[in-house]
């Protein structure tokens, strides 16, 4: 029988705004094409590599590049932006962009392969998390973009019915590292935690320069002011610095502390294979993840054409470092393990809570929201720069 | 003024298509699937038999569809949520949908990325004119009630000496206390049995439709207003009460 040869676009920005953790995608990548053409031997995985260094503009020509080269099957993406630039190429060339993010959800397209988490495998336990052991007032910094948005707006929609309010929303541009107001806003409303969306370079920053400025008012950040988030990986906790790694709440559905069998072997295959860095990530693991099943799913469809693939990555489940995970054939969405952990002064994660099996993606939160959007639950001040 | 709260999660709902057999529905049907949203073809649509709390009409405007049955009778509202489904944006097929009452549009070819936000745009937009239509409703209401208040401080001021701002404060405080509203119940003071406003104000003799299933307190006040009541005089103070009815 001849070998299936497939080329798969590898389109992640290991340079730019979000580099650190796009290079643990990198990696993720680079091991899960590795060992599926070691079990698959019957598939030939030609991956090729593309950086837009975190240009939403880069994402959309070198994505254009890669369909019109006749790739079917392109792995990537971070930000939602850089997604949504993106999606139109697909659906116009009938490909299958493989998402390995996390993101907000309120997207469900016939053309992307979600195997990063939705708000309710994330923020939705993470609030929960928060409101029996941080307390009800809020501080929402973030990124202006759909992923700080919308997830304040769902932070704000699922406190608000257990007296949980909403103090004040801060946006800055990604890549802003200024954060001396937003701080002396946090020190002066004392919230029960700050629910943080920055991303890359702005949430390192703002970690380090929120722990500094409340050691110099006698402040136990970590314990009297927790900072929140679905974002912070292990690749940076190692780009804060020691002075401010610990002591910070993430709500993922993979933390490289887990102790499974399948963990234990993917974390040192990872470390093999990348003896210089970076670390294994919640990221790094969904990127594992998406191009395993995309190997297994080309394999067991012995095509690479989109329809046949989508039906086969839906029709069992996989087991992947974080569980066992199902692709669902509807939504196109993966079934994750929700899990809460915090930060450790070694730059990894001790797992506080997790959930007793997957759980079903909820893109629109169909299952898990009100019909009716909040009324008068609006924060005191929403500011964005 | 009262706070409109948006719909976000359309489960449950269900969406009539109102199209032609050879409009391909797969996109739309697999799409709302995914919202919680069902989908079902109709041939014809019936404003009393839509729920606006459940239906979603979603029309193809490329029909020769008549989107009269949409309307109740005498409303200028849909009576659920119309969202169009466009393919030739000519003038003739927009006005179907301008007439038809569309809140929102989805183009052909249907792409899944834009259901949602028609759903909501659609849903949302339908709920805030509804919403406006009903205020309107009652500010023409009021608009209209307003010539019995004219009247009745009128009455007051010219049988009882009173200034207008305290005849107007009277007539208030009586409305409100019979959980009336105040031009609902000037309008009232003028119907045939009323002997306002000679019996004004302790004796009032006015039965409203309200007074007679209201309170014990309220039916004992209007049984002494009666009493003492007098119709012609009312009229005679007042001119004719079926003028200001009529108006």
């Amino acid at each position: 029988m001849a070998r299936l040869r497939v080329p798969i676009g590898i389109l992640i920005s290991s340079d730019g705004p979000y580099s650190v953790v796009s290079k643990s995608m990198l990696c993720g990548a680079l091991l899960g094409i590795a060992e599926a053409q070691a079990e698959h031997r019957d598939l030939e995985i030609e991956p090729i590599i593309a950086n837009p260094r975190g240009d939403n503009a880069l994402y959309s020509t070198m994505a254009a590049e890669m369909l019109a080269n006749g790739i079917r099957h392109v792995v990537g993406c971070y930000t939602s932006s850089s997604r949504k630039e993106i999606i139109p190429l697909f659906e116009k060339a009938d490909a299958l962009l493989w998402y390995p993010s996390h993101y907000e959800g309120f997207e469900s397209s016939s053309n992307v392969v979600y195997t990063g988490a939705v708000a309710n495998q994330h923020l939705l336990p993470l609030v929960e998390y928060l409101l029996s052991y941080a307390g009800p007032k809020a501080f929402c910094i973030g990124s202006n973009y759909i992923w700080a948005w919308e997830n304040n707006r769902i932070l704000r929609e699922a406190i608000g019915p257990h007296g949980g309010t909403v103090v004040a929303e801060r946006y800055f541009p990604v890549g802003c590292t200024e954060f001396g107001q937003a701080i002396d806003a946090i020190l002066a409303a004392r919230p029960s935690f700050v629910f943080n969306t920055l991303i890359g370079e702005s949430s390192y920053q703002f970690l380090r320069d929120l722990r500094a400025a409340c050691r110099m008012c006698g402040i136990d950040q970590a314990r009297e002011i927790p900072v929140a988030s679905c974002t912070l990986s292990e690749p940076e906790l190692a780009a804060i610095g020691p002075d401010a790694v610990d002591g910070h709440i993430t709500s993922s559905v993979y933390f490289s502390s887990l102790d499974t069998p399948e963990n234990d072997r993917f974390v040192k295959a990872y470390q093999a294979q990348f003896p210089d860095g970076p670390v294994v990530s919640a990221d790094a693991e969904a990127t594992y993840l998406a191009v395993r099943l995309l190997a297994r799913a080309v394999t067991e469809a012995g095509t690479d054409e989109a329809c046949s693939v989508k039906r086969a990555v839906a029709l069992r489940p996989i087991t992947a470092p974080q569980g066992e995970v199902r692709v669902d054939a509807e939504t196109m969405h993966a079934s994750l393990t929700p899990r809460i952990a915090c930060s450790t002064l070694d730059g990894g994660f001790t797992v506080l809570r997790e959930a007793t099996r997957p759980v079903p993606a909820d893109p629109y939160l169909i299952r898990n929201s009100s019909r009716f959007g909040a009324v008068a639950i609006r924060p005191v001040l929403r500011v964005a720069s | 003024m009262t706070t409109h709260r948006l719909i976000q999660n359309f489960r449950r709902s269900q969406g009539l298509l109102w199209a032609g057999p050879d409009f391909n529905a797969d996109v739309l049907e697999r799409t709302l699937l995914k919202l919680g949203v069902s989908l079902r073809r109709v041939e014809s649509v019936s404003a009393s038999d839509l729920d606006p709390d459940r239906d979603i009409v979603f029309l193809d405007a490329d029909q020769p569809i008549n989107p009269a049955p949409l309307l109740l009778p005498g409303a200028n509202l849909t009576a659920a949520p119309v969202i169009g489904i466009v393919g030739v944006e000519a003038p003739s097929r927009l006005k179907l949908l301008a007439e038809a009452g569309a809140t929102a549009i989805l183009r052909k070819p249907i792409q899944a990325a834009t259901v949602y936000s028609a759903l909501f745009l659609g849903v949302n937009n339908h709920r805030r004119l509804k919403s406006a239509e009903t205020r309107l409703a009652i500010g023409d209401r009021k608009r209209r009630g307003r010539r019995f208040l004219i009247k009745a401080v009128v009455a007051l001021v010219q049988t009882r000496g009173l200034s207008d701002d305290d005849a107007y404060a009277e007539l208030r405080r009586e409305s409100m206390r019979r959980r009336l509203d105040l031009e609902e119940f000037c309008e009232s003071l003028f119907q045939v049995d009323s002997n306002f406003p000679v019996a004004w104000p302790a004796g009032l003799a006015i039965l409203t439709s309200h007074d007679r299933g209201g309170s014990a307190h309220a039916q004992d006040t209007d049984a002494g207003g009666r009493d003492g009541g007098d119709d012609d005089d009312i009229h005679g103070s007042s001119g004719r009460p079926d003028q200001a009815r009529s108006a």
